[in-house]
Protein backbone atom coordinates (compact mmCIF):
# COMPACT_ATOMS: atom_id res chain seq x y z
CA UNK A 1 0.00 0.00 0.00
CA UNK A 2 1.46 3.32 -1.04
CA UNK A 3 1.52 6.28 1.29
CA UNK A 4 -1.08 8.08 -0.78
CA UNK A 5 -3.59 5.17 -0.74
CA UNK A 6 -2.97 4.86 2.97
CA UNK A 7 -3.72 8.54 3.38
CA UNK A 8 -6.81 8.37 1.17
CA UNK A 9 -8.17 5.40 3.13
CA UNK A 10 -7.53 7.20 6.39
CA UNK A 11 -9.02 10.48 5.23
CA UNK A 12 -12.44 8.81 5.41
CA UNK A 13 -11.70 8.18 9.08
CA UNK A 14 -10.60 11.78 9.49
CA UNK A 15 -13.92 12.98 8.12
CA UNK A 16 -15.72 10.63 10.50
CA UNK A 17 -13.72 11.92 13.47
CA UNK A 18 -14.48 15.44 12.36
CA UNK A 19 -18.21 14.62 12.15
CA UNK A 20 -18.23 13.41 15.76
CA UNK A 21 -16.31 16.51 16.80
CA UNK A 22 -18.62 19.00 15.07
CA UNK A 23 -21.89 17.31 16.03
CA UNK A 24 -20.75 17.07 19.64
CA UNK A 25 -19.89 20.77 19.76
CA UNK A 26 -23.10 21.82 18.02
CA UNK A 27 -25.13 19.80 20.51
CA UNK A 28 -23.24 20.26 23.74
CA UNK A 29 -22.39 23.97 23.63
CA UNK A 30 -26.07 25.05 23.71
CA UNK A 31 -27.23 22.09 25.81
CA UNK A 32 -24.58 22.98 28.38
CA UNK A 33 -26.16 26.42 28.74
CA UNK A 34 -29.59 24.89 29.29
CA UNK A 35 -28.09 22.61 31.95
CA UNK A 36 -26.26 25.53 33.61
CA UNK A 37 -29.50 27.55 33.79
CA UNK A 38 -31.52 24.57 35.04
CA UNK A 39 -28.95 24.12 37.78
CA UNK A 40 -30.03 27.54 39.05
CA UNK A 41 -33.71 26.60 38.81
CA UNK A 42 -36.15 27.64 41.51
CA UNK A 43 -37.26 24.03 41.80
CA UNK A 44 -35.30 21.82 44.13
CA UNK A 45 -36.16 18.66 42.18
CA UNK A 46 -34.74 20.11 38.99
CA UNK A 47 -31.55 21.18 40.74
CA UNK A 48 -31.17 17.73 42.33
CA UNK A 49 -31.66 15.99 38.97
CA UNK A 50 -29.11 18.24 37.28
CA UNK A 51 -26.60 17.69 40.08
CA UNK A 52 -27.07 13.92 39.82
CA UNK A 53 -26.62 14.05 36.05
CA UNK A 54 -23.41 16.06 36.33
CA UNK A 55 -21.97 13.76 39.03
CA UNK A 56 -22.73 10.61 37.06
CA UNK A 57 -21.23 12.02 33.87
CA UNK A 58 -18.10 13.22 35.62
CA UNK A 59 -17.76 10.12 37.74
CA UNK A 60 -17.86 7.50 34.97
CA UNK A 61 -15.72 6.97 31.85
CA UNK A 62 -17.06 8.32 28.57
CA UNK A 63 -16.36 4.90 27.07
CA UNK A 64 -18.76 3.28 29.51
CA UNK A 65 -21.37 5.97 28.84
CA UNK A 66 -21.16 5.28 25.11
CA UNK A 67 -21.78 1.58 25.72
CA UNK A 68 -24.78 2.37 27.93
CA UNK A 69 -26.27 4.63 25.27
CA UNK A 70 -25.80 1.94 22.66
CA UNK A 71 -26.86 -1.16 24.58
CA UNK A 72 -29.09 0.51 27.18
CA UNK A 73 -32.27 0.70 25.09
CA UNK A 74 -32.16 -3.04 24.43
CA UNK A 75 -30.95 -4.37 27.78
CA UNK A 76 -32.90 -1.94 29.93
CA UNK A 77 -36.09 -1.52 27.90
CA UNK A 78 -36.02 -4.34 25.37
CA UNK A 79 -36.08 -1.81 22.54
CA UNK A 80 -34.62 -2.62 19.18
CA UNK A 81 -33.88 0.60 17.37
CA UNK A 82 -32.62 0.38 13.80
CA UNK A 83 -29.46 2.33 12.92
CA UNK A 84 -28.96 3.19 16.56
CA UNK A 85 -25.16 3.06 16.56
CA UNK A 86 -24.43 6.56 15.29
CA UNK A 87 -27.23 8.37 17.20
CA UNK A 88 -26.12 6.58 20.39
CA UNK A 89 -22.56 7.69 19.76
CA UNK A 90 -23.47 11.35 19.25
CA UNK A 91 -25.92 11.33 22.17
CA UNK A 92 -23.22 9.91 24.40
CA UNK A 93 -20.74 12.58 23.41
CA UNK A 94 -23.23 15.46 23.54
CA UNK A 95 -24.66 14.53 26.93
CA UNK A 96 -21.15 14.03 28.31
CA UNK A 97 -19.69 17.29 27.03
CA UNK A 98 -22.81 19.28 27.93
CA UNK A 99 -22.16 18.43 31.58
CA UNK A 100 -18.60 19.76 31.40
CA UNK A 101 -19.62 22.88 29.48
CA UNK A 102 -22.44 23.47 31.97
CA UNK A 103 -19.92 23.57 34.81
CA UNK A 104 -17.77 26.02 32.86
CA UNK A 105 -20.78 28.25 32.10
CA UNK A 106 -21.92 28.13 35.71
CA UNK A 107 -18.49 29.21 36.92
CA UNK A 108 -18.54 32.05 34.37
CA UNK A 109 -22.03 33.20 35.31
CA UNK A 110 -21.20 33.16 39.01
CA UNK A 111 -18.06 35.21 38.43
CA UNK A 112 -20.04 38.20 37.14
CA UNK A 113 -20.33 40.79 39.94
CA UNK A 114 -23.82 41.20 41.39
CA UNK A 115 -23.52 44.94 40.65
CA UNK A 116 -23.99 44.18 36.95
CA UNK A 117 -27.39 42.61 37.64
CA UNK A 118 -28.37 45.45 39.93
CA UNK A 119 -27.38 48.15 37.46
CA UNK A 120 -29.40 46.38 34.77
CA UNK A 121 -32.38 45.93 37.07
CA UNK A 122 -32.49 49.61 38.03
CA UNK A 123 -32.28 50.54 34.35
CA UNK A 124 -35.38 48.42 33.73
CA UNK A 125 -33.91 45.57 31.69
CA UNK A 126 -36.03 42.42 31.84
CA UNK A 127 -34.37 39.26 33.18
CA UNK A 128 -33.93 37.90 29.68
CA UNK A 129 -32.44 41.18 28.43
CA UNK A 130 -30.12 41.31 31.41
CA UNK A 131 -28.87 37.83 30.68
CA UNK A 132 -28.56 38.18 26.92
CA UNK A 133 -27.24 41.76 26.71
CA UNK A 134 -25.25 42.24 29.91
CA UNK A 135 -24.29 38.93 31.49
CA UNK A 136 -23.76 36.45 28.65
CA UNK A 137 -21.29 38.53 26.61
CA UNK A 138 -19.10 38.95 29.69
CA UNK A 139 -19.42 35.25 30.54
CA UNK A 140 -18.30 34.25 27.04
CA UNK A 141 -15.13 36.28 27.40
CA UNK A 142 -14.31 34.90 30.82
CA UNK A 143 -14.81 31.24 29.92
CA UNK A 144 -12.93 31.19 26.62
CA UNK A 145 -9.71 29.63 28.05
CA UNK A 146 -11.65 26.82 29.79
CA UNK A 147 -13.76 26.20 26.69
CA UNK A 148 -10.60 25.95 24.58
CA UNK A 149 -9.22 23.29 26.95
CA UNK A 150 -12.43 21.32 26.74
CA UNK A 151 -12.55 21.51 22.93
CA UNK A 152 -8.98 20.23 22.70
CA UNK A 153 -9.88 17.34 24.98
CA UNK A 154 -12.82 16.63 22.69
CA UNK A 155 -10.57 16.39 19.63
CA UNK A 156 -8.63 13.64 21.37
CA UNK A 157 -11.74 12.02 22.87
CA UNK A 158 -13.27 11.46 19.43
CA UNK A 159 -11.01 8.40 19.25
CA UNK A 160 -13.28 6.81 21.89
CA UNK A 161 -15.89 6.43 19.16
CA UNK A 162 -14.12 3.16 18.32
CA UNK A 163 -15.94 1.74 21.39
CA UNK A 164 -19.07 1.52 19.24
CA UNK A 165 -17.08 0.18 16.25
CA UNK A 166 -17.25 3.56 14.58
CA UNK A 167 -14.40 3.71 12.08
CA UNK A 168 -12.83 7.02 12.99
CA UNK A 169 -9.23 7.83 12.16
CA UNK A 170 -7.63 6.04 15.08
CA UNK A 171 -9.37 2.68 14.60
CA UNK A 172 -8.52 2.85 10.90
CA UNK A 173 -4.91 3.51 11.79
CA UNK A 174 -4.83 0.41 13.98
CA UNK A 175 -6.39 -1.76 11.28
CA UNK A 176 -4.15 -0.57 8.47
CA UNK A 177 -1.08 -0.76 10.67
CA UNK A 178 -1.86 -4.39 11.49
CA UNK A 179 -2.62 -5.42 7.91
CA UNK A 180 0.33 -3.58 6.37
CA UNK A 181 2.74 -4.13 9.25
CA UNK A 182 3.56 -0.45 9.08
CA UNK A 183 3.96 2.23 11.71
CA UNK A 184 2.99 4.94 9.22
CA UNK A 185 -0.79 4.98 9.93
CA UNK A 186 -0.12 5.93 13.55
CA UNK A 187 2.08 8.80 12.43
CA UNK A 188 -0.63 10.00 10.07
CA UNK A 189 -3.23 9.78 12.84
CA UNK A 190 -0.92 11.62 15.22
CA UNK A 191 -0.36 14.40 12.73
CA UNK A 192 -4.12 14.60 12.16
CA UNK A 193 -4.88 15.13 15.85
CA UNK A 194 -2.04 17.57 16.22
CA UNK A 195 -3.11 19.66 13.24
CA UNK A 196 -6.73 19.56 14.35
CA UNK A 197 -5.77 20.90 17.76
CA UNK A 198 -3.52 23.48 16.19
CA UNK A 199 -6.51 24.76 14.21
CA UNK A 200 -8.66 24.74 17.36
CA UNK A 201 -6.08 26.79 19.26
CA UNK A 202 -5.73 29.18 16.35
CA UNK A 203 -9.48 29.75 16.02
CA UNK A 204 -10.04 30.08 19.77
CA UNK A 205 -7.07 32.42 20.00
CA UNK A 206 -8.65 34.60 17.33
CA UNK A 207 -11.93 34.71 19.20
CA UNK A 208 -10.16 35.58 22.45
CA UNK A 209 -8.32 38.36 20.66
CA UNK A 210 -11.55 39.68 19.20
CA UNK A 211 -12.93 39.89 22.75
CA UNK A 212 -9.86 41.72 23.98
CA UNK A 213 -11.33 45.15 23.28
CA UNK A 214 -12.44 45.45 26.90
CA UNK A 215 -11.27 44.25 30.29
CA UNK B 1 -44.11 64.63 45.96
CA UNK B 2 -41.94 62.58 43.62
CA UNK B 3 -41.46 59.78 46.11
CA UNK B 4 -43.10 59.03 49.39
CA UNK B 5 -42.04 56.19 51.64
CA UNK B 6 -44.28 55.62 54.64
CA UNK B 7 -43.56 53.47 57.69
CA UNK B 8 -41.00 51.38 55.86
CA UNK B 9 -39.92 48.19 57.60
CA UNK B 10 -37.09 46.02 56.34
CA UNK B 11 -35.24 43.18 57.98
CA UNK B 12 -32.59 40.69 56.92
CA UNK B 13 -33.33 37.59 58.97
CA UNK B 14 -33.48 38.73 62.57
CA UNK B 15 -31.73 42.00 61.84
CA UNK B 16 -34.10 44.97 61.65
CA UNK B 17 -32.44 47.34 59.21
CA UNK B 18 -35.21 49.89 58.61
CA UNK B 19 -37.56 50.60 61.50
CA UNK B 20 -40.71 52.48 60.58
CA UNK B 21 -38.99 54.99 58.31
CA UNK B 22 -41.06 57.70 56.66
CA UNK B 23 -39.58 59.98 54.13
CA UNK B 24 -40.62 61.99 51.08
CA UNK B 25 -38.96 64.10 48.44
CA UNK B 26 -40.54 67.01 46.59
CA UNK B 27 -39.87 67.85 42.99
CA UNK B 28 -36.60 69.79 42.63
CA UNK B 29 -35.50 69.01 46.15
CA UNK B 30 -32.02 67.78 47.00
CA UNK B 31 -31.85 65.63 50.11
CA UNK B 32 -28.62 64.39 51.70
CA UNK B 33 -28.57 61.34 53.92
CA UNK B 34 -25.74 61.03 56.39
CA UNK B 35 -25.08 58.49 59.09
CA UNK B 36 -22.65 55.88 60.30
CA UNK B 37 -21.92 52.73 58.35
CA UNK B 38 -24.54 50.03 58.87
CA UNK B 39 -27.30 52.49 59.71
CA UNK B 40 -29.45 51.38 56.75
CA UNK B 41 -28.78 54.18 54.24
CA UNK B 42 -28.04 51.87 51.32
CA UNK B 43 -30.95 49.64 52.20
CA UNK B 44 -33.29 52.63 52.16
CA UNK B 45 -32.08 53.59 48.68
CA UNK B 46 -32.30 50.00 47.49
CA UNK B 47 -35.88 49.79 48.71
CA UNK B 48 -36.72 53.08 47.01
CA UNK B 49 -35.29 51.82 43.72
CA UNK B 50 -36.91 48.36 44.03
CA UNK B 51 -33.64 46.45 44.36
CA UNK B 52 -34.89 45.25 47.75
CA UNK B 53 -38.47 44.51 48.72
CA UNK B 54 -39.87 46.11 51.83
CA UNK B 55 -41.43 44.01 54.59
CA UNK B 56 -43.92 46.67 55.63
CA UNK B 57 -45.04 50.20 54.80
CA UNK B 58 -45.83 51.80 51.48
CA UNK B 59 -43.97 53.35 48.57
CA UNK B 60 -45.57 55.93 46.30
CA UNK B 61 -44.14 57.54 43.20
CA UNK B 62 -45.90 60.57 41.74
CA UNK B 63 -48.77 59.90 44.12
CA UNK B 64 -49.28 56.36 42.78
CA UNK B 65 -48.82 53.37 45.01
CA UNK B 66 -46.05 50.93 44.04
CA UNK B 67 -46.18 48.89 47.24
CA UNK B 68 -48.34 48.77 50.35
CA UNK B 69 -49.04 46.60 53.35
CA UNK B 70 -52.13 44.42 53.05
CA UNK B 71 -54.59 43.55 55.81
CA UNK B 72 -52.46 40.52 56.72
CA UNK B 73 -49.47 42.78 57.36
CA UNK B 74 -47.54 41.68 54.27
CA UNK B 75 -45.99 44.12 51.84
CA UNK B 76 -47.43 43.69 48.36
CA UNK B 77 -46.11 45.21 45.18
CA UNK B 78 -47.94 46.09 41.98
CA UNK B 79 -47.66 43.62 39.12
CA UNK B 80 -44.30 43.14 37.38
CA UNK B 81 -45.35 45.13 34.29
CA UNK B 82 -46.55 48.06 36.33
CA UNK B 83 -43.44 47.93 38.48
CA UNK B 84 -41.39 48.56 35.35
CA UNK B 85 -43.12 51.91 35.01
CA UNK B 86 -42.27 52.78 38.61
CA UNK B 87 -38.69 51.76 37.99
CA UNK B 88 -38.52 54.24 35.14
CA UNK B 89 -39.24 57.08 37.59
CA UNK B 90 -36.03 56.52 39.51
CA UNK B 91 -32.34 56.13 38.80
CA UNK B 92 -29.54 54.94 41.06
CA UNK B 93 -25.85 55.77 41.01
CA UNK B 94 -23.78 53.13 42.80
CA UNK B 95 -20.66 53.53 44.88
CA UNK B 96 -18.91 51.03 42.58
CA UNK B 97 -20.21 52.65 39.33
CA UNK B 98 -21.29 49.26 37.89
CA UNK B 99 -20.79 50.35 34.30
CA UNK B 100 -21.14 47.65 31.65
CA UNK B 101 -17.49 46.86 30.79
CA UNK B 102 -18.26 45.33 27.39
CA UNK B 103 -20.07 48.44 26.16
CA UNK B 104 -18.43 51.66 25.07
CA UNK B 105 -19.24 54.80 27.05
CA UNK B 106 -21.79 55.79 24.42
CA UNK B 107 -23.44 52.36 24.41
CA UNK B 108 -23.61 52.37 28.19
CA UNK B 109 -25.78 55.46 27.79
CA UNK B 110 -27.89 54.40 24.81
CA UNK B 111 -28.54 50.69 25.34
CA UNK B 112 -31.24 50.96 27.99
CA UNK B 113 -33.03 53.96 26.42
CA UNK B 114 -33.19 52.00 23.15
CA UNK B 115 -33.95 48.51 24.43
CA UNK B 116 -35.92 49.30 27.55
CA UNK B 117 -37.67 52.50 26.57
CA UNK B 118 -37.81 51.89 22.84
CA UNK B 119 -36.25 55.20 21.84
CA UNK B 120 -34.67 55.50 18.41
CA UNK B 121 -30.92 55.22 18.02
CA UNK B 122 -30.66 58.83 16.83
CA UNK B 123 -32.61 60.19 19.77
CA UNK B 124 -30.72 58.05 22.28
CA UNK B 125 -27.34 59.07 20.88
CA UNK B 126 -28.26 62.72 20.79
CA UNK B 127 -29.34 62.64 24.44
CA UNK B 128 -26.23 60.65 25.35
CA UNK B 129 -23.83 63.07 23.68
CA UNK B 130 -25.56 66.01 25.29
CA UNK B 131 -25.19 64.38 28.72
CA UNK B 132 -21.56 63.43 28.13
CA UNK B 133 -20.92 67.04 27.19
CA UNK B 134 -22.47 68.19 30.43
CA UNK B 135 -20.32 65.70 32.34
CA UNK B 136 -17.23 67.00 30.53
CA UNK B 137 -16.37 63.67 28.90
CA UNK B 138 -17.82 63.96 25.39
CA UNK B 139 -14.38 63.14 23.99
CA UNK B 140 -14.49 59.71 25.70
CA UNK B 141 -17.72 58.55 24.04
CA UNK B 142 -15.98 55.71 22.21
CA UNK B 143 -13.74 54.64 25.08
CA UNK B 144 -14.43 51.58 27.21
CA UNK B 145 -14.93 51.90 30.96
CA UNK B 146 -11.57 50.29 31.81
CA UNK B 147 -9.84 53.10 29.92
CA UNK B 148 -11.33 55.77 32.19
CA UNK B 149 -10.34 57.08 35.61
CA UNK B 150 -12.68 56.38 38.53
CA UNK B 151 -13.98 59.92 38.43
CA UNK B 152 -14.75 59.66 34.73
CA UNK B 153 -16.42 56.27 35.23
CA UNK B 154 -18.67 57.68 37.91
CA UNK B 155 -19.60 60.60 35.65
CA UNK B 156 -20.50 58.10 32.93
CA UNK B 157 -22.63 56.23 35.48
CA UNK B 158 -24.44 59.45 36.37
CA UNK B 159 -25.00 60.18 32.68
CA UNK B 160 -26.25 56.62 32.13
CA UNK B 161 -28.84 57.09 34.86
CA UNK B 162 -29.87 60.50 33.49
CA UNK B 163 -30.21 59.11 29.97
CA UNK B 164 -33.33 57.29 31.19
CA UNK B 165 -34.85 60.69 32.06
CA UNK B 166 -35.80 59.70 35.62
CA UNK B 167 -37.92 61.90 37.86
CA UNK B 168 -35.52 61.37 40.73
CA UNK B 169 -31.93 60.24 41.02
CA UNK B 170 -30.51 58.40 44.03
CA UNK B 171 -26.78 58.38 44.79
CA UNK B 172 -25.26 55.83 47.16
CA UNK B 173 -21.93 57.25 48.33
CA UNK B 174 -20.96 58.25 44.79
CA UNK B 175 -17.45 59.33 45.76
CA UNK B 176 -16.54 56.73 48.38
CA UNK B 177 -14.72 54.46 45.91
CA UNK B 178 -12.69 57.34 44.46
CA UNK B 179 -9.25 58.64 45.25
CA UNK B 180 -9.57 61.94 47.13
CA UNK B 181 -8.28 63.97 44.19
CA UNK B 182 -11.10 62.61 42.00
CA UNK B 183 -14.05 63.27 44.29
CA UNK B 184 -14.20 66.94 43.32
CA UNK B 185 -15.07 66.34 39.67
CA UNK B 186 -17.96 64.06 40.61
CA UNK B 187 -19.31 66.37 43.31
CA UNK B 188 -19.12 69.19 40.79
CA UNK B 189 -21.49 67.50 38.35
CA UNK B 190 -23.92 66.64 41.15
CA UNK B 191 -23.84 70.25 42.26
CA UNK B 192 -24.49 71.30 38.68
CA UNK B 193 -27.53 68.99 38.55
CA UNK B 194 -28.75 70.52 41.81
CA UNK B 195 -28.50 73.97 40.22
CA UNK B 196 -30.74 72.66 37.43
CA UNK B 197 -33.23 71.48 40.07
CA UNK B 198 -32.83 67.79 39.39
CA UNK B 199 -34.59 65.95 42.21
CA UNK B 200 -31.91 64.01 44.08
CA UNK B 201 -31.22 61.98 47.19
CA UNK B 202 -27.54 61.66 48.01
CA UNK B 203 -26.05 59.36 50.61
CA UNK B 204 -22.67 60.90 51.38
CA UNK B 205 -19.89 61.36 53.89
CA UNK B 206 -18.84 64.64 52.23
CA UNK B 207 -20.24 66.98 54.85
CA UNK B 208 -19.26 70.32 53.31
CA UNK B 209 -20.80 69.15 50.05
CA UNK B 210 -24.00 68.01 51.76
CA UNK B 211 -24.24 71.32 53.56
CA UNK B 212 -23.68 73.37 50.41
CA UNK B 213 -25.90 71.46 48.00
CA UNK B 214 -28.88 70.05 49.84
CA UNK B 215 -32.18 71.60 50.81
CA UNK B 216 -32.56 69.06 53.58
CA UNK B 217 -30.30 66.74 55.52
CA UNK B 218 -31.35 63.49 57.09
CA UNK B 219 -29.29 61.81 59.79
CA UNK B 220 -29.85 58.06 60.03
CA UNK B 221 -28.65 55.73 62.74
CA UNK B 222 -29.70 52.20 63.65
CA UNK B 223 -32.43 52.04 61.01
CA UNK B 224 -34.24 55.20 62.04
CA UNK B 225 -34.13 58.83 60.96
CA UNK B 226 -32.73 60.40 64.09
CA UNK B 227 -32.92 63.98 62.91
CA UNK B 228 -33.67 65.93 59.76
CA UNK B 229 -33.97 69.49 58.63
CA UNK B 230 -32.26 72.46 57.05
CA UNK B 231 -28.58 71.65 56.47
CA UNK B 232 -27.38 74.67 58.42
CA UNK B 233 -29.54 73.69 61.38
CA UNK B 234 -28.50 70.03 61.38
CA UNK B 235 -24.80 70.74 60.89
CA UNK B 236 -24.48 73.80 63.14
CA UNK B 237 -27.08 73.09 65.78
CA UNK B 238 -27.84 69.38 65.89
CA UNK B 239 -30.52 68.64 68.44
CA UNK B 240 -29.89 64.98 69.06
CA UNK B 241 -26.94 63.70 71.00
CA UNK B 242 -26.28 60.95 68.41
CA UNK B 243 -26.09 63.51 65.62
CA UNK B 244 -23.64 65.62 67.61
CA UNK B 245 -21.47 62.62 68.28
CA UNK B 246 -21.50 61.58 64.65
CA UNK B 247 -20.68 65.05 63.33
CA UNK B 248 -17.86 65.49 65.82
CA UNK B 249 -15.95 62.72 64.05
CA UNK B 250 -15.99 64.73 60.84
CA UNK B 251 -14.65 67.90 62.38
CA UNK B 252 -10.96 68.42 62.07
N1 LIG C 1 -28.37 41.61 51.74
C1 LIG C 1 -28.15 41.70 53.06
N2 LIG C 1 -28.26 40.60 53.84
C2 LIG C 1 -28.07 40.68 55.17
N3 LIG C 1 -27.78 41.80 55.83
C3 LIG C 1 -27.66 42.93 55.11
C4 LIG C 1 -27.84 42.94 53.69
N4 LIG C 1 -27.67 44.21 53.25
C5 LIG C 1 -27.39 44.94 54.34
N5 LIG C 1 -27.39 44.20 55.46
C6 LIG C 1 -27.15 44.69 56.83
O1 LIG C 1 -28.06 45.74 57.06
C7 LIG C 1 -27.46 46.78 57.82
C8 LIG C 1 -27.58 48.09 57.06
O2 LIG C 1 -26.79 48.02 55.90
P1 LIG C 1 -26.71 49.23 54.87
O3 LIG C 1 -28.06 49.61 54.46
O4 LIG C 1 -25.76 48.79 53.81
O5 LIG C 1 -26.06 50.37 55.75
P2 LIG C 1 -25.28 51.67 55.30
O6 LIG C 1 -25.46 51.87 53.85
O7 LIG C 1 -25.89 52.78 56.12
O8 LIG C 1 -23.86 51.45 55.68
C9 LIG C 1 -26.03 46.35 58.05
O9 LIG C 1 -25.96 45.78 59.35
C10 LIG C 1 -25.78 45.31 57.00
O10 LIG C 1 -24.84 44.37 57.44
MG1 LIG D 1 -24.03 51.93 52.28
Amino acid sequence: MTLSTMFTTMSVGMLRSFAVFMLTLLGSLPLGMVVALLKKSRFKVVRALINAYISVIRGTPLMLQLLVWYFGPFYLFGLNIGNWRFPALILGFVVNYAAYFAEIYRGGIESIPVGQYEAAEVLGYTRTQTFMRIILPQVVKRIMPSVTNEVITLVKDTSLAFTLAYQEVFSLAKQISASQTSFMPFLIAGVFYFVANYVVEFVMGRIEKALDYYK
Amino acid sequence: MIIEMNNIEKHFGDLEVLKDISFGVDSGEVVSIIGPSGSGKSTLLRCATFLETIDGGEILYMGKRAAHTDAGGHAVYVHQNELRRFRSYCGLVFQQFNLFPHYSVLKNLTDAPMHVQGRSKEEAEETAMELLGKMGIADRANAYPYQLSGGQQQRVAIARALAMKPEILFFDEPTSALDPELTGEVLKVIRQLADEHMTMVVVTHEMPFAKAVSNRVLFMDGGVIVEQGDPNEVFENPKEERTKQFLRVFER
